[in-house]
């Protein structure tokens, strides 16, 4: 006999109710997360309420103050003793999921091993630069892992998904003005890093936009729901309160699919 | 033979504002970038132009990629930042 409320008892009694949401896999898929960011900590957020479990998340940074607007799992006190994002974004996800559902690795993804890629099931990049994200999306390429990438600015931002073998890759869409910004550094810490700045900063509720897309994307394709999920690119301007996707075709000279 | 010019607009997704460029079949998409990023003083970052709802590789010479007389191109940037 089911008394009223025993459903409340379960944590996932609400995702369950969505019929191809596949909770079972959601839980056993091994997503590595590049980045630990502003995109970072509200995909994370999302990852460990979605019921993932085995998450790596990847990034070199430690705290600045400037981040505290848009990062959920960070306090002042983070920024003061320099702590490093991806530890601290491994430390809220499991404080949400209710175990050890994360682990950090605090260094460059370049000198990151590659099994970290080959290990996973899907890769989630959260980065901040165009170089990072080639090489993020070469790697995943080669694993033959799906990689879904989200980059912001303001209040736009676009979501892609990479498909191995098929299709277009991140960097078919890519052009000369990507390769001029590719060596610099694009990030929100002021560390001597930077080289480039922003052209304009993200902000919070952009980021919440896109990282749940990002998530949903992974949600789909774990619970074998390939036909739900985008293209390649969705385009989102806050602004103008539009969303519409946008089509990347491959490029036949692409070095991702010549190696 | 003489390539003759032709003239397609591009509009700056940012602003709304459109500027009108003359053209030759073999200019490339990169060239259309650089030129409307020029135009309107855009800061460095990457940037992609559309066209209706395809995204033209910046290698692609005007007549590979499609782009007519009159057309309609859009420069959207790429958002970077995560």
């Amino acid at each position: 006999m089911i008394r009223p409320f025993d459903f409340d008892g379960d944590r996932f009694d609400r995702s369950r109710r969505i019929d191809w949401l596949d909770v079972n896999a959601i839980s056993q898929t091994k997503v590595l997360m590049v980045g630990a960011g502003a995109l970072g900590n509200e995909a994370g957020k999302n990852l460990a309420l979605s019921g993932f479990r085995n998450i790596t998340v990847v990034d070199m940074d430690t705290v600045a103050v400037s981040n505290l607007s848009r990062c959920l799992f960070f306090r002042e006190s983070d920024a003061a003793d320099e702590r490093f994002k991806a530890e601290l974004v491994a430390d809220g996800i499991n404080g949400l999921a209710g175990g050890r559902s994360a682990r950090a690795v605090t260094a460059p993804i370049e000198e990151a091993a590659s099994d970290l890629f080959r290990g996973s099931d899907v890769v989630l990049g959260c980065l901040d630069n165009v170089l990072a994200r080639t090489h993020v999306n070469g790697q995943s390429y080669r694993a033959g892992k799906l990689y879904v990438d989200g980059g912001m600015e303001g209040l736009t931002g676009r979501v892609m998904v990479v498909r191995p073998p098929d299709g277009a890759c991140l960097q078919c869409g890519m052009n000369k003005s990507h390769a001029k910004v590719a060596s610099l550094r694009f990030s929100c810490t002021g560390v001597e890093t930077v080289f480039h700045e922003p052209r304009l900063a993200a902000e919070i509720t952009t980021t919440s936009v896109l990282a749940a897309i990002m998530v949903r994307e992974i949600a789909k394709h774990t619970s074998g729901r390939d036909d739900l999920m985008l293209s390649n690119m969705l385009y989102y301007d806050g602004k103008q309160n539009r969303m519409e996707e946008l089509e990347i075709s491959r490029n036949p000279d692409c070095l991702v699919h010549h190696n | 033979m003489v390539p003759l010019p032709f003239r397609i607009k591009v509009k700056n997704a940012e602003s709304g504002a459109t500027v009108e460029m003359e053209l030759e079949n073999d200019n490339t998409i990169d060239e259309v970038i650089e030129s409307a990023a020029t135009f309107w003083n855009k800061e460095m970052g990457a940037y992609v132009v559309r066209k209706g709802k395809k995204v033209l590789r910046g290698t692609m010479a005007l007549a590979d990629a499609g782009v007519r007389e009159d057309d309609m191109l859009e420069l959207v940037p790429d958002p970077e930042g995560g």
